[in-house]
């Protein structure tokens, strides 16, 4: 059956991972890309090697970690959760309890990674599910609003426990990304500090960009695997109509819990890992704004697919820094160059204190919005954008760029 | 699923606009040195030496290029966060001070450019801009925000670069935590000690103080210094609202001007910022309370006694501003230098009191560059090593000069500006809203005060 594609002599083969020659090379070869990033072999993607897109590479993987999890939520069962941040923010707290330093002013443990780390998830997700049964009571808009509660509720405690959090803006430092055995100094692996594995320097930022590229794709393979079982299914049935799925025999309560359980896991392991990667956090950290940049993510995406949610991590986490980029060229092109596209550039970013401009880049006394003011009106715009017109988000895109590839040239 | 689809458009642009609007929290903030001392080493980054045209060596690694003929110099700012309306101002003032460097031949013939970078206030972001800038600028001109510069005080050190903290917490005189920084103007503790004994001096029979203040570092360090001034001059503390004050929540804003009001204090010493201090201030006026208030220099604002503000004539009467720099309208030499400069290179910008620090940062690192241009040595590490070795900084009465050698407590800033407001001089354009009434004022508890680490600590 060589060479047919799209013929499944078996279930198996149906329900495969990578179900075609095509998806397990592209995989392949992302992977590479991934790994080879540090290096900076790769022409053209050189620049993604410096430290500071390391850096941005390393949060979009711990951001991919936190938006899997809501995309089991949000895209497979259908239930829209703005209280992402929320739990993130248990997460967190839960590592420095269990990971911060012993005997200092602030409650901490000190403990190893291996402890504090799935201890996050296993909470955070306990916390999900206690909180769950006022939420499936509710679904839709309601539940958005329930939701956005424990958003508020989670500041107002963070900011005032403050042997816990460090207080309202102050915020505490959280346990480094080291591997113990125990409590023993030198740690066993250390991915804040360069240093040599198997004869290769590593700087502290490609060890860290490693390590949270392998927590991403063990989650995303979690995720993925997820989908294909009764569970995945019984979420998709309780999404596209909750009172067939109950007819079916789907305990729609139980599932509905057992999605906030593993989507509060996911939150809880990705807020510990942005917390030890950003080493000090403050308790105004885990705002409405994170759950909204998870939900453009899971939009901007595509909801329910894991494609997506890489996609839609990537491009919400690179965009400012593009925007950014962008707005830098232009000011450069306006104030040095000459010409129509200066001209253009010109109407479009304000260099001086005084100039009109819909970008502000030198900020001055003037008028323009700041890069990030712009990149929070694109999210807006994106969303807005994308549900309207591509529901199912960059994934949406890429199926339809494939199937035209696909049947090209007899496309129709 | 297309009806829903509309329902979630709609909540979720609200859920920005929810976000975007949250914020409001005002009052910089911080903490002490990160935990634990880490012993990073990255790779030194290549350096060169170059002879110049008068034949001396210098070294230069990052953000120095002779052959150009340009210095770069990072500012991490928050643009559009909190202190967005403030920030904007002092980027200005180092905009002016380094165009007017430039138009006279740079230093010592290398033209100064500024990389701006908007953190929005936010931690990660911060930390991630300094990352980016870190292998573009030879040192940062400001750090906006206390726990921002603590989260990249590490990476400063392991990479041996200056940074001028844009916060007056107290730890940045701290020898613990200050190897990369150069603070200026008063640290926060110290300023309430000026300020409180200043206001017994107008009110000499008080004998009780209310003190409240906005959470974190920026409050907690005001009302530690608040607190140690009122033990010394016998004021008892009859209200104390130590990080009671939330901008966002109006709630605790009636709650601390009720108690204070029901206190009866004679002395009120406030540290938030200027929205929430209105607030308070007018909830407590109208039940009829009167003392002598003052506040930490970020509570104050001119637009307080702007000519549409129910305040401004009680504020007039009750209030003394607390200023790390000379206001616009003083008569020194270095303010009419700050509205030369305005007029020159940003003719149709307001007068306002901030270019003042914009000018006084950028006037610490000139002379940074010039020590270091001197030594041979515009490495990042050669400028930190001048900037730590500087003897005196003048700013020619525009600010208190600093030093930046010698014992915490000798080199600790103790002095300080006190204005009043002048709504009638702002609303006739002759000021902006306050007028000098001391300058380079020390009191004598700040005097006697010993330094030797911050006022306040976080583990």
């Amino acid at each position: 059956m060589r060479g047919r594609p799209l013929l499944y002599t078996s279930y198996e083969a149906d329900q495969a991972l990578l179900n075609t020659t095509t998806k397990r090379v592209m995989l392949g070869l992302f992977f590479l890309v991934l790994i080879s990033i540090p290096f900076q072999v790769v022409p053209g993607l050189k620049f993604l090697g410096q430290e500071d897109w390391l850096r941005l590479l390393t949060t979009a993987a711990i951001f991919v970690i936190g938006a899997l999890g809501l995309n089991i939520l949000t895209g497979l069962a259908g239930q829209v959760s703005l209280g992402h941040s929320f739990f993130m923010a248990i997460g967190a707290y839960v590592a420095v309890w269990l990971g911060g330093p012993e005997g200092g002013p602030l409650i901490g443990l000190g403990l190893p990674i291996w402890i504090w780390l799935p201890a996050a998830g296993i909470i955070a997700a306990l916390v999900g599910v206690a909180v769950g049964p006022t939420a499936v009571r509710v679904r839709g808009l309601y539940l958005a609003i329930v939701t956005l509660g424990l958003v508020f509720i989670g500041e107002y405690i963070w900011r005032n426990w403050d042997s816990l959090t460090g207080g309202a803006q102050v915020g505490r430092d959280f346990p480094p990304l080291q591997v113990r055995l125990w409590k023993e100094e030198p740690p066993l692996l250390d991915f804040t500090t360069p240093s040599t594995w198997f004869g290769v320097e590593f700087s502290g930022a490609a060890k860290a960009f490693f390590l949270m590229t392998v927590f991403a794709a063990v989650s995303a393979l979690l995720a993925k695997n997820l989908q294909r079982t009764r569970v995945g299914r019984a979420f998709m049935s309780i999404r596209d109509r909750d009172i067939a799925a109950e007819i079916m025999g789907v305990n729609e309560f139980a599932y509905k819990l057992l999605a906030f359980g593993i989507s509060s896991f996911y939150a809880g392991i990705a807020g510990a890992l942005l917390a030890s990667f950003v080493t000090r956090v403050i308790p105004e950290r885990w705002d409405l704004f994170l759950s909204v940049q998870f939900i453009a993510i899971i939009f901007i995406g595509g909801a329910g697919t894991v494609t997506g949610t890489f996609l839609g991590t990537a491009f919400v986490i690179l965009l400012p820094r593009i925007v950014q980029n962008f707005t830098l060229w232009l000011q450069a092109v306006a104030t040095e160059g000459e010409g129509i596209l200066a001209a253009i550039a010109d109407v479009f970013v304000a260099t001086t204190p005084n100039d009109f401009g819909l970008v502000n880049t030198f900020a001055g006394v003037g008028p323009g919005l700041s890069v990030a003011q712009l990149n929070l009106v694109l999210y807006g715009l994106l969303i807005i954008g994308f549900l309207i017109f591509e529901p199912f988000g960059l994934y949406g895109i890429w199926l339809r760029i494939r199937n035209y590839w696909k049947g090209w040239p007899f496309t129709y | 699923m297309r009806r829903k689809s509309k329902w979630l458009a709609i909540l979720l642009v609200l859920g920005l606009v929810l976000a975007a609007c949250g914020d409001g929290e005002g009052g910089e903030t911080t903490t002490t040195a990160a935990g634990e001392e880490e012993t990073t080493t990255t790779a030194a980054p290549s350096e060169e030496t170059t002879t110049t045209a008068t034949g001396a060596e210098i070294a230069t690694d990052v953000g120095v290029d002779l052959e150009a003929g340009t210095i770069t110099v990072g500012l991490l700012s928050d643009l559009s966060g909190p202190f967005a309306p403030l920030v904007t101002v002092i980027n200005t003032g180092h905009d002016i001070y380094w165009q007017s460097v430039n138009a006279d031949g740079g230093v010592n013939g290398l033209q100064v450019e500024l990389e701006v970078r908007d953190t929005a206030y936010v931690v990660d972001t911060h930390v991630q801009l300094y990352e980016e800038l870190k292998s573009q600028v030879v040192a940062f001109g400001h750090s906006t925000g206390s726990p921002q510069t603590v989260a990249i005080n590490p990476s400063l050190q392991a990479d041996g670069i200056l940074a001028i903290p844009l916060t007056w917490y107290s730890g940045w005189s701290d020898p613990a935590i200050n190897a990369n920084l150069v603070p200026h103007g008063v640290p926060y503790c110290i300023e309430s000690m000026n300020m409180i004994e200043y206001l017994t001096l107008q009110a000499p029979d008080a004998t009780t103080i209310a003190i409240a203040s906005s959470p974190g570092d920026y409050g907690e360090d005001s009302n530690a210094g608040a607190v140690l001034a009122a033990e010394a001059l016998g004021l008892e503390v009859v209200y104390d609202g130590t990080g009671r004050i939330n901008a966002a929540d109006e709630a605790t804003l009636a709650e601390v001007a009720s108690g204070i009001a029901g206190s009866g204090a004679e002395l009120v010493w406030v540290t938030t910022s200027p929205t929430p201090f209105g607030s308070i201030y007018g909830q407590a006026l109208a039940t009829g309370f009167e003392a002598l208030w003052s506040g930490a220099g970020p509570t104050w604002n001119p637009a307080l006694v702007g000519p549409d503000s129910p305040i401004k004539d009680a504020l007039a009467r009750d209030f003394y501003i607390s200023q790390y720099y000379a206001p616009w309208a003083a008569e020194s030499e270095g303010n009419a230098m700050v509205r030369d400069l305005v007029a020159e290179f940003a003719p149709d910008a307001p007068p306002l009191d901030y270019y003042a620090e914009g000018v006084i940062e950028a006037s610490i690192l000139h002379q940074a560059l010039l020590a270091a241009y001197e030594a041979g040595d515009m490495t990042q590490a050669g400028v930190l090593a001048a900037a730590k070795s500087l003897e005196s900084v003048t700013f020619n009465g525009l600010a208190p000069d600093e030093t930046y050698v010698g014992e915490p407590n000798d080199r600790v800033q103790r002095a300080q500006f006190i204005s009043r407001p002048d709504p009638a001089g702002l609303a006739g354009g002759a000021s902006t809203g306050a007028t000098l009434i001391e300058s380079n004022y020390t009191s004598p508890i700040a005097e006697a005060f010993e330094f030797t680490e911050a006022c306040f600590k976080l583990g």
